[in-house]
This record gives C-alpha cells, sequence and structure tokens, in this order.
C-alpha cells in the first residue's frame, strides 16, 4: 500500500468519527479501539506502506487516536464541560463602510429596477447641448440662473456648444432617447453633478438620479404611481407622494415632489413643512424635448423626474445630518457611523 | 423669484372669505407653492415662490388672480376684484414731455406723465407698515409709490426729477451703451458699459438711466425734487438680463422684466401711480399721457383636444368644464366640435402649445384627484453595453467587508494635486469659472485625493480607502475620456493590500491576473486576461500602496461564477522548502519560474518570510495517478537546482 492511500484511509475515518453522534462510550470504544476495532486495525497496516512514508503518515493517525480519545471522553461524561469565561469581550475583526451615497444609490437602483428601470450611465462633462439646450433652455433663458454652471475652459463645439459639468443628471434624457432610438423608455440614471455653490446644505459635487419613462399612453397618473412606490419602498409603508405645480423648461406639466413626512405621519412637525417634505422637481417630457431626441410627441408622451440624493437620503429617519460637506470631507469618525 | 405678499393687501384684489392657513393649502396644491407664513404687525404674510415662466403672478394682483382661479375648485366662492384706479385726468397745467427718440427693438412701450406740485410727504402708515412687510426701505412717499406699486402690479415704474431732465435737455433717446460708458446709478455706484446695454441718453449723450433695471443719480428723484415724470418702460427682456447680470444688479424691476413682464399692464401701473401721487404729495397732472406702443401684444389661440386632455392626465374632463377654469384665468375660450380653442390673455406669453393649456386645466382640476398606478406597459430590455453596476457594488460590499473605508471625494483638484499625478497643468481640463481654489482641475487620478484623506486622518495607523469614480483624460475637440476608476490607498503592509486585491480578483472570477514590475520598482502593471491587457496599475511609496484599476477591465475580465474544476480524485501532496535567498532579491519572479518548472507542481505560496530564508508551500499533484515519493524526489531536485542556479539561492535543510 502506498503512503498516499493510507493517508486517504485515515481522512475518511475522521469523516465517519465526526458523523458517530449516538454511540456510548463503551461502543465506540468498541467500534474503534477493541482488539478487532477499525482503528486498530488500521494502525496496524501502517507497518505495510513504503518505509519513506511512514514518517508521513505517522501525523494524521495520530491525530485521529487523539480525536477517538476526545470522543469517547466526551461519551463517557456529557454533562462536565470546561471552564470558560463567556464574559470576555468580543474581539472585532476590521470592519470597512460603504459609503452612505454609494448605499444609497444600491437602494433607489433596487427600487426601479425593479419597477422594469433600467440604469445607465452618461457624461459628467457634457455639451451644453444635452444639459440644457436640447432641454428646451436656449442660451440666456432666464430659468438657466437655477443652475450655477461651472464651465470647461475649452473652445465651444460649433454644434453643441460649451463644455460644461453636468448641473443634472438631465443630460440623459436626450442620451437615452437617441441610445435607443425609440420607446419603450424606462430609465434610471445615478451620477455626480456639479454646480457652483457651497454652503452647509450645497456641495460643489452631489448626486442626482434621473427618471425617465416614454411611450405610447403614459400619463400623469404612472408618474405618481412611481412616485408612490418609491416612497413607500424607499421610507417605509405608509409614506405617500404629492405633487404640485411648478416650472421647468423641460417639462410640461410640471411638479414639485413632497414625500409625507415618517416622522410626524404627515401632521406637520420641526422637520418638514406642514406634514410634508420636498424632495425634488418631476413632469411630463416637454414636447420639444422628446423632438430633440427623434421621438415624436404626438405619438409618445413620457415623464421624468431628477431628485439630489443627498437630500432624498438624509430624510430618512435618524440621518438629519446638519452640514452635507461631511459626506464628501473623507472624516472617518462621520463615514465609519454608516 | 420668492415674494412676499400680505393678507390684507391680498384682500383688496380678491374677494374671498377664506382663513389664510387654507389659501396657503389650496394655492400650493394648485398654483404658486406658498412655502411659509409670516405673522407681521398683525398681518398673515405668505412667503410665495413664483416660477420663472410667471412673470404675471409676481405681484399682489397676480396671486390674488390666481386664488380666484384656485379657490372654487375647492367650493370657496372668490372674485377678482376689479382696478379701482381712474383714467389720468386732464393736466391741470401743460408742461412739456420730453423728446423721445424710441428705439422699437429694444423697447416694447414707453408711458409717462409728468407730476407737478409734488409734496414730499412722508410714506403714509399704511404703505409704510406693509411695505416693512416686505422687508423694503422706506424713503417718503415720493419714492416709495412706485416701489409700492411695483409690488401691487407687477410692472416696474420710475420717478425721474423733471428739473433734472429739463436741465439737460429735456430728451430721452433709447439706445444701447458703447463699451466704456460710465454711469452712476441712483445708490452712488458707477458701473462701466461692456456695450450692448439699453440705456436712456440725454441730447449731449450723456447717460440718464439704466431703464427697466434702475435709475441713474443724475436724473433721479432727490431732497429737492418738486416735479417728476414718471415712466413706465418695456425693454427687451433679454437685454435687461444681458445688462443685470453682467453688472450683477438684480433688482426687482430687472427680474420681472427679464421674465417679459406684460407692456400691456403699464397704463394701470401710470394710473395707479397718478392716483397715489395725487392722493397723498397733493401732486397734480402737468402733462398729457404719452404713449407709444406699437406691438402691442398678440394674442394666439391654442387649440386642443379633449383626447390632448387624456392622453397627459388618463382621465376625462368634459370641455365645458375646462372651458370654465380657463376663463377664470382670463383666457377667452370657446368650444368648437371637440375642441377648446384658447386665447391666452396678455400677461400668460407663457401660454403657446396645447401642453400649456393641459397644465393649466390640470392644476386646477387637482393633481391630488389623479389615480395613481405603475405602468402596464412593455419594459425595455435593452440595456447599455460597458457598464455592470452589479459588479460595481460586489466590489464596494467586497471591499468593506475585509475592513476598508468607501470614500467619495471630488472630481476636481488643486493646481498641486494635479501636477501630483505628472501630468502638466496644461494636460489636465481646466474650469474657467471655479468657486474655490482647491477645485480647479478635472483630476487624471484618483491618487491625491485618496492620499488626502489618509492625511485628514492622522489618528489611525492603518487605513486603507477605495473610491469608485471618473478621471477625465482631454481629447482636443471632443468630450474628454471619461475613465470610470477603482482608486484605492492603504497605509496598510503591501502584501496585506495586495493580498485584498488578489482576493477581489479571485471573488469576480477573474483569471490570469498578474502584476508586472521590474525588480526594485516601486511601480507595477496590473494585467488581466490571456493577452495581459493592461488594467491598471500598482505603486508603492512613502509607506503607501496606490493602486488604480479601469472597472471597464474589471466589467471585461470578470464572470459571474467560477469554470467548474471536478474534485481531484488523487491526493494533493503539500511540503514546505525554505530557501535563504540573498538579500534584495524579487521573489516574484522566483515563483513565476518555479510554478512553471513542471506541470505536476499546481500551486506555490509563499507561506513566511524571516530575514532571508522564506518558506514556499508547494502543491504536487497528478490527476492521473497518485504521486509516490520517488516521484516527488526528482521535482523537489529541480526546484532547489532552479533557486540556487538562477538566484543563488540556498535551501534551508537537506534534501532527503
Amino acid at each position: 500500500m502506498t503512503g498516499t492511500t493510507y493517508i486517504q484511509q485515515i481522512e475518511l475515518m475522521q469523516r465517519t468519527l465526526r458523523a458517530e453522534t449516538g454511540l456510548s462510550a463503551n461502543e465506540l470504544q468498541q467500534k474503534y479501539l477493541g482488539v478487532n476495532g477499525a482503528f486498530t486495525l488500521l494502525a496496524k497496516q501502517i507497518t505495510e506502506i513504503d518505509p519513506g512514508d511512514r514518517k508521513v503518515a505517522g501525523q494524521p493517525l495520530n491525530n485521529l487516536k487523539n480525536a477517538l480519545a476526545t470522543a469517547v471522553a466526551a461519551a463517557n461524561n456529557p454533562s462536565v464541560k470546561a471552564w470558560v469565561d463567556l464574559s470576555l469581550p468580543g474581539r472585532r475583526p476590521a470592519v470597512g463602510h460603504v459609503h452612505p451615497i454609494s448605499q444609497a444609490m444600491a437602494e433607489i437602483t433596487k427600487i426601479f429596477t425593479s419597477i422594469g428601470f433600467t440604469r445607465a450611465r452618461y457624461p459628467e462633462i457634457d455639451w451644453d447641448w444635452y444639459v440644457f439646450e436640447s432641454l428646451n433652455m436656449p442660451p440666456d433663458h432666464p430659468a438657466r440662473d437655477e443652475w450655477e454652471t461651472f464651465f470647461v475652459a475649452h473652445a465651444p463645439d460649433e454644434k453643441m456648444g460649451q463644455m460644461v459639468l453636468t448641473t443634472h443628471t438631465s443630460n440623459g434624457q436626450v442620451r437615452e432617447m437617441e441610445r435607443l432610438g425609440k420607446p419603450p423608455i424606462r430609465m434610471i440614471n445615478i451620477a455626480r453633478c456639479y454646480r457652483r455653490q457651497q454652503d452647509v446644505t450645497h456641495t460643489q459635487m452631489f448626486h442626482q438620479f434621473e427618471g425617465l419613462v416614454v411611450d405610447k399612453g403614459i400619463t400623469i397618473q404612472h408618474l405618481k404611481g412611481t412616485l408612490d412606490y418609491f416612497a413607500e419602498q424607499f421610507y417605509g409603508p405608509g409614506t405617500k407622494s404629492r405633487i404640485r405645480p411648478f416650472h421647468f423648461q423641460f417639462t410640461e406639466p410640471s411638479f414639485e415632489v413632497d414625500f409625507s413626512c415618517h416622522l410626524c405621519g404627515g401632521t406637520g412637525c420641526k422637520f418638514c413643512k406642514s406634514g410634508w417634505h420636498e424632495v425634488g422637481g418631476c413632469g411630463m417630457v416637454h414636447p420639444n424635448v422628446l423632438r430633440a431626441g427623434g421621438i415624436d410627441p404626438d405619438v409618445y408622451t413620457g415623464f421624468a423626474f431628477g431628485w439630489g440624493i443627498e437630500r432624498t437620503y438624509t430624510l430618512k429617519e435618524g440621518l438629519a445630518i446638519d452640514d452635507i460637506r461631511l459626506l464628501y470631507s473623507g472624516d472617518l469618525q462621520f463615514l465609519e457611523q454608516f | 423669484m420668492n415674494i412676499l405678499i400680505p393678507h390684507t393687501w391680498l384682500l383688496e384684489h380678491l374677494e374671498a372669505d377664506i382663513e389664510p392657513k387654507k389659501l396657503q393649502e389650496y394655492l400650493s396644491l394648485c398654483g404658486p407653492s406658498v412655502e411659509r407664513m409670516y405673522e407681521r404687525e398683525g398681518d398673515s404674510v405668505y412667503d410665495i415662490e413664483v416660477t420663472t415662466n410667471r412673470a404675471d403672478a409676481m405681484s399682489v394682483r397676480g396671486i390674488a388672480r390666481e386664488a380666484a382661479a384656485i379657490l372654487p375648485q375647492f367650493g370657496v366662492d372668490a372674485k377678482l376684484k376689479p382696478l379701482t384706479a381712474p383714467d389720468v385726468p386732464n393736466p391741470s397745467e401743460e408742461l412739456v414731455l420730453p423728446t423721445i427718440t424710441e428705439n422699437d427693438e429694444l423697447n416694447k412701450r414707453t408711458l409717462c406723465v409728468v407730476l407737478s406740485n409734488v409734496d414730499r410727504a412722508p410714506t403714509p402708515d399704511w404703505m409704510a407698515k406693509r411695505l416693512t412687510a416686505l422687508d423694503m426701505q422706506i424713503h417718503d412717499a415720493a419714492i416709495d409709490i412706485t416701489n409700492y406699486i411695483t409690488h401691487e402690479l407687477g410692472h416696474p415704474c420710475h420717478a425721474f426729477d423733471y428739473d433734472k431732465l429739463v436741465a439737460c435737455g429735456n430728451q430721452i433717446i433709447i439706445t444701447e451703451a458703447e463699451a466704456g460708458e460710465s454711469f452712476t446709478l441712483l445708490d452712488g455706484a458707477t458701473y462701466t458699459a461692456i456695450g450692448g446695454e439699453v440705456i436712456f441718453k440725454d441730447g449731449t449723450g450723456t447717460i440718464i438711466d439704466l431703464p427697466s433695471i434702475k435709475g441713474t443719480a443724475n436724473s433721479s428723484v432727490n431732497a429737492n425734487t418738486k416735479r417728476i415724470l414718471l415712466l413706465a418702460e418695456s425693454i427687451d427682456a433679454k437685454k435687461v438680463r444681458f445688462a443685470s447680470m453682467t453688472h450683477a444688479i438684480r433688482t426687482t424691476a430687472a427680474q420681472l422684466m427679464e421674465k417679459n413682464a406684460d407692456p400691456t399692464l403699464a397704463i394701470d401701473v401710470i394710473r395707479l401711480g397718478v392716483k397715489l401721487y395725487r392722493e397723498i404729495c397733493g401732486a397734480k397732472v402737468a402733462s398729457a399721457v404719452y404713449d407709444h406702443f406699437p406691438r402691442p401684444n398678440t394674442h394666439v389661440a391654442v387649440t386642443l383636444t379633449s383626447e390632448d386632455l387624456f392622453r397627459y392626465l388618463g382621465v376625462v374632463i368634459p370641455l365645458e368644464e375646462a372651458k370654465q377654469m380657463l376663463e377664470r384665468l382670463e383666457c377667452e375660450v370657446t368650444i368648437i366640435d371637440d375642441s377648446l380653442v384658447v386665447t391666452p390673455p396678455s400677461f400668460r406669453p407663457d401660454l403657446t402649445i396645447p401642453a400649456d393649456i393641459v397644465e393649466e386645466v390640470a392644476r386646477l382640476y387637482g393633481y391630488h384627484k389623479l389615480p395613481s398606478k405603475l405602468m402596464e406597459s412593455a419594459i425595455p430590455t435593452n440595456r447599455p453595453s460597458g457598464t455592470n453596476f452589479t459588479l460595481e457594488e460586489t466590489v464596494k460590499e467586497f471591499l468593506a467587508t475585509v475592513g476598508w473605508q468607501e470614500v467619495y471625494t471630488y472630481s476636481m483638484v488643486s493646481e498641486a494635486e494635479a501636477l501630483a499625478t505628472g501630468f502638466t497643468l496644461e494636460e489636465h481640463l481646466k474650469l474657467s469659472n471655479p468657486l474655490t481654489d482647491d477645485k480647479v482641475y478635472l483630476r487624471r487620478s484618483l491618487a491625491p485625493s485618496l492620499s488626502a484623506v489618509l492625511t485628514a486622518n492622522p489618528m489611525r495607523q492603518t487605513l486603507s480607502v477605495f473610491e469608485i469614480a471618473n478621471i477625465y483624460h482631454p481629447i482636443t475637440n471632443e468630450l474628454p475620456n471619461e475613465v470610470l476608476t477603482l482608486g484605492i490607498v492603504s497605509s496598510a503592509q503591501y502584501r496585506d493590500v495586495r493580498g485584498i486585491l488578489e482576493s477581489l480578483c479571485t471573488k469576480l472570477h477573474i483569471t490570469n491576473f498578474s502584476i508586472e514590475t521590474e525588480a526594485g520598482s516601486s511601480e507595477a502593471t496590473i494585467c488581466f486576461g490571456k493577452t495581459q491587457e493592461v488594467a491598471g496599475s500598482i505603486s508603492y511609496s512613502n509607506g503607501l500602496t496606490i493602486i488604480q484599476i479601469k472597472i471597464s477591465a474589471l466589467v471585461a475580465h470578470a464572470q459571474s461564477h467560477p469554470t467548474y474544476q471536478p474534485q481531484a480524485k488523487t491526493a494533493i501532496i503539500r511540503e514546505d522548502l525554505t530557501f535563504k535567498l540573498p538579500k534584495k532579491t524579487a521573489v516574484g519572479p522566483i515563483m513565476s519560474a518555479l510554478e512553471q518548472l513542471d506541470p505536476r507542481i499546481t500551486a506555490l505560496e509563499l507561506s513566511t518570510v524571516y530575514n532571508e530564508n522564506h518558506t514556499f508551500t508547494i502543491n504536487y499533484h497528478d490527476p492521473n495517478e497518485n504521486l509516490t515519493s520517488e516521484q516527488i524526489a526528482p521535482l523537489r531536485k529541480q526546484l532547489v537546482a532552479k533557486v540556487e542556479q538562477n538566484w543563488g539561492g540556498s535551501l534551508v535543510g537537506q534534501l532527503t
């Protein structure tokens, strides 16, 4: 017999022993360690293997013998246990943390993909055409005031205009229409955005998620349904959404979205405005935007929404972060809480 | 733009019996959002956000009109009261109006009248109280009346000192400024024109007003003024915006006019002005009313079918009901067959296409009354290529689980951080209008930002942070190449950091992973796949290991599942061999060479290093037969010989 085969037999017996749960100490003794016990016989066979391999086989054989002795002892006196100190404090492994914005993104992605949205990604540095002009915002339009835009020092493109840091994820709207060529469209675009402002509620870099749905027969009711679904999934059962009139150049009609306050149950408290939290804008895609994306507005309708992740996420219970700049500070004391 | 409206002022234009709280709720649901309500001097003051397309609602009267249209939807009787200011009476003396050189391209309307005998009375209490509630400063009546009217009616007007105008020739030329011309506003600040600002000049070429934005000191009312020219003009919106933004003069007048405040309203402004100057200042009308309005707003009808309404709302709204709603917004509406033909009022230039009319009907109907449901239409299945969001999440979760911290750092970096990457400043994209000096260049590496996080957390003896973010490589005349990158910076020991990278690749089922480097170099290349595509880089300096890997390479080489290997039917023999290696010997190449010595050497690991002694754990395996000592002995000899011959190492212990 070769050493290897012998060791395999030892390992097999180890496995068999682990499965022996119902035997008494005597039965174990007899089955393995008696004159004709399985172990006794196996141990004798060591003389039959190549002398060079004996040294290698000795150690596993000894381990098996010890295991048998322990099993017999345990079966003999099952009530006696070793003295251990379970009051000792645990020794923790190092645990890292996924950034809260990533956690929010993952959750948002999951919610929207579960109702058929496809996640997409578009440039963070883009042409004015995609960021503003194709969204029904010609140059010098007062509506652009709301977007404090960073411009890139680069010669403008003849057709596409200036190069800018995306002020919102809405540059993905016409790009998604171009990618798919025709409806149905059900996109969620989550990305970094940039605006030229900085205080406790604004950072030069932030994140938005943009939803875009275009198809035949899409109405405001579907927008409301999508908002309600998101509110319940993200903030918990019973959370309601409402839309109020607003104005954006790229949607018509346009709305502002509120979610009911989960702290006061919608009755009004110091964290909300009369029972509601304002989260962002949405609307029915403007016919000019559909046209810019090559879609016939007489055949198709759609809705779009785009909100800040920071704002949406920190409305969760217990996350009233007083200074959102902390999110991008790299401060471990802050990040390790998440 | 937010506007403050006191409740009692609103009721001068609105006939309705309603509590402020209820008004706030109903207005917000169907019209401009009443964000807050303040109690000031016994009155409720609404703080209302009016959107940029609704200059018509940026006034007391505008909000009253909205309320009169909305409240009936909630069962509250409401009406917009008629305006009470009478026509401007005939002049009691004849002063000469200025000669006005019009420019119909730059200005839509000019309307003015001379008032004499203006008593410089203090602002009456009732007016002062209202203006104070709006956070406005109180001067005297002759000045405050113009602010009051603008707020009430939503169209600005300006009081010139008539005698100052007469002194410089009693002439107004409406034209554009030349670059370099200067003007001093009534607050004393002097500006130099860049050219193209619409201005008023006198006959000598001196600038005497920045119309629709702010008056100049040389023509405005001062303490000695007794006669005024009350003037309301309507400068082209784009021109107003250009001058206002260029010189950062963001007055209420500018904000109204750049949003196309309706020139039709100017006559009501002059009427109300004359009424107030006569009542409060005892003024006399001293000229006829000058009115130049060459192209009154054209009213273009918009046709809307009931199908249009249904397409957006998904419910049927009877056309008669829609007609009544639109009429309360002062639209003229006729029903022809299955269509509404809607002519919006002059103050609603925002209503031009059917979708605009749908919005008006829908908001008055009440969005809150519409049902809520999810889409029943087809789910698109054409997913974007080249991305794998699940993989990104897996990477983040894995690295966090092994104890590393994910961070988000800014995409823009300082000059020093840009230079730290080895690229020149010219090789970076730069912001033309950065907000702060530390965020000017679009980064080409994640390393400086991540290293800064370690510096910012000095209390951590060892810290490993990572980020998945774009870096930006410029391309001439095109958008930059945005390369999504996994960046890692760690102060842990190199072998620990690299080990986690190796485990990550194993987790992602990336085969053929290698790190290529020159002996002793602090830089190495990470390669994936049979073709050994360069996936990223790894470097070590000053105690920090820095890794950057393209996410696209992970996406291309990662697999969702392994290629299954059948269980070994023959035994794997493991043994340790310890070699003493000369100092500064690179271990990587030795291991690669040893692994390739014989196919039966199936794995080789570095288990311990003690001074120059390196212990390798070697697996010998043959899938077809169990290896014997006799078969392993020559393999072992080959290993030892290779190390001795190629690297001058020596086996610790003896071969048996």
